[in-house]
């Protein structure tokens, strides 16, 4: 049968690849699904180490896990929803003045990215310049 | 297996750090940025890394082969599911990602006999959780990508740290559950000494590679249990071996204590057998040892749907 260590290290790169999602994203979804992920690697843990010593509280544990990410997940949703009432975006960095005294603010320094509405916005006409010579239509003369 | 008194090497093998350096290069290429993203290049490292951790990282020790291509086949889509949620800029594909994640671990789980839970994660989380979650994002509708989608904060140092944290693990894990391989062969080896003249003579002649194969074995098993009784074993037998023309009977002797201690050392990993009345046996623990915490989870249960009831409501006269 496959080793406890194989499945201790997939639990492991799960667990990080969610803390760096919850690090580095602003949205507050997504780091909310990195939070969900970091669940995921302790619940491989747990049921592993179940399967190791033969005995079934791993996974109790993780029926547990389930349950409390359940809650979670649910009042988590709810102050996400009140947050983007407020704002109107899921930007996190719209909150940042409820950060601790003394640290300094995150801004973003560097040029905003295109956005799609500029890329797909309608062409427009160039304007017209001088209006060329014509030789003058002497019919009428 | 205590971690306390053990002796560490240090020395971080490369078969632990290059994945790990192309890991970071990966997200750090991939993770969403106005400048500097290459999807190329950084979906390039970051399948190799995930091949280098595979072949490198991972041992089958004789498992049969579905179970091995069962293994490789969820995890690989479990953690290739979790890089793509990190680094989606879109937060629907990344809950479908994350969808993706929950699926493969169920496999997972039914690979270490837990049936009942990969029923229940599916339904709970992939069912009920990740729609919901969608649902929120639908209802928080922003137009086109946003800021807060398009930029990451601080990715490589974000990355490097979170990198940094699964080497250390991956070593302890390393330095714990040790290569069964080597003290398998060396098992065998014995056995067919004790039973055959031939291959006792052989050990005689070829004394201290055997010796040292043994020291091997015994610095790479120091979080055992048994390595008193194993390093004393291995005494033994060197002081029989020494002299020009060893005692047989002293060293067969020796050789027998050996394989006994060397076949509990062998024990120590091996997976218990689980009951195989899985829902019974949860239903059983969870109503017998895990009372109060199944109550205390039902109750959690009501607080949190009357909390996000409370949360959200928008009653008139009462500010949002």
């Amino acid at each position: 049968m496959i080793p406890l260590s194989n499945y201790l290290i997939v639990g492991a790169i799960l667990f990080v690849l969610g803390m760096i999602g919850f690090l580095t994203r602003r949205n507050l979804i997504l780091m909310f699904l990195s939070a969900e992920m970091m669940l995921q690697g302790v619940a491989i843990n747990l049921v592993a180490f179940s399967r190791h010593h033969g005995n079934l509280h791993g996974q109790v544990f993780t029926l547990f896990i389930i349950t409390v990410a359940a809650c979670e997940s649910a009042i988590a949703l709810a102050l996400i929803l009140m947050l983007y009432r407020q704002r109107q975006s899921l930007d996190v960095s719209l909150w940042q003045d409820l950060r601790e005294p003394g640290q300094e603010p995150a801004l973003d320094l560097d040029e905003p990215p295109p956005s799609i509405e500029e890329k797909l916005a309608d062409p427009k006409l160039i304007p017209a310049g001088i209006e060329p010579a014509r030789p003058r239509e002497d019919s009428y003369d | 297996m205590t971690i306390a008194n053990a002796n560490f090497d240090l020395a971080i093998p490369w078969r632990v750090a290059l994945p790990l350096i192309l890991a970071v290069m990966a997200l750090y290429y991939l993770l969403p940025k106005p400048r500097n993203r290459y999807v190329v290049a950084g979906s390039a490292a970051g399948l190799f890394a995930i091949v280098l951790a595979g072949v490198w990282l991972t041992r089958t020790d004789g498992a049969p082969i579905a179970e091995q291509f069962l293994f490789y086949a969820f995890s690989g889509l479990a953690i290739l599911g979790g890089g793509l949620m990190v680094t989606q800029r879109n937060p629907a594909r990344a809950a479908i990602s994350f969808a993706l994640v929950v699926l493969n671990v169920c496999g997972l789980f039914l690979l270490q006999g837990a049936p009942f839970l990969m029923a229940a994660t599916i339904i709970i989380y992939a069912g009920a959780i990740i729609v919901t979650f969608l649902f929120v994002l639908m209802l928080a509708q922003q137009t086109g990508f946003s800021d807060a989608d398009d930029r990451t904060r601080e990715p490589f140092l974000a990355s490097f740290a979170g990198f940094a944290l699964l080497g250390g693990t991956l070593l302890v894990i390393e330095h714990t559950f040790p290569d069964s391989r080597p003290l398998a062969e060396l098992i065998t080896k014995i056995e067919q000494a004790v039973q055959d003249k031939d291959e006792l003579r052989a050990i005689t002649e070829d004394k201290q590679a055997f010796v040292a194969a043994l020291h091997h074995e015994e610095s790479r098993h120091k979080g055992s249990v048994n390595i008193n009784k194993f390093a004393d074993a291995i005494t033994d037998l060197e002081a029989t071996l020494n002299p020009q023309n060893p005692n047989r009977i002293q060293l067969s002797r020796d050789l027998s204590e050996m394989l006994a201690v060397g076949r509990k050392i062998q024990g120590e990993n091996a997976a218990k057998p689980l009951p195989a009345a899985n829902v019974a046996g949860l239903g059983k623990l969870l109503f017998t040892d895990h009372l109060l915490a199944v109550e205390l989870g039902g109750t959690l249960l009501l607080v949190a749907t009357i909390g996000a009831i409370a949360i959200t409501s928008r009653r008139a006269g009462r500010k949002p």
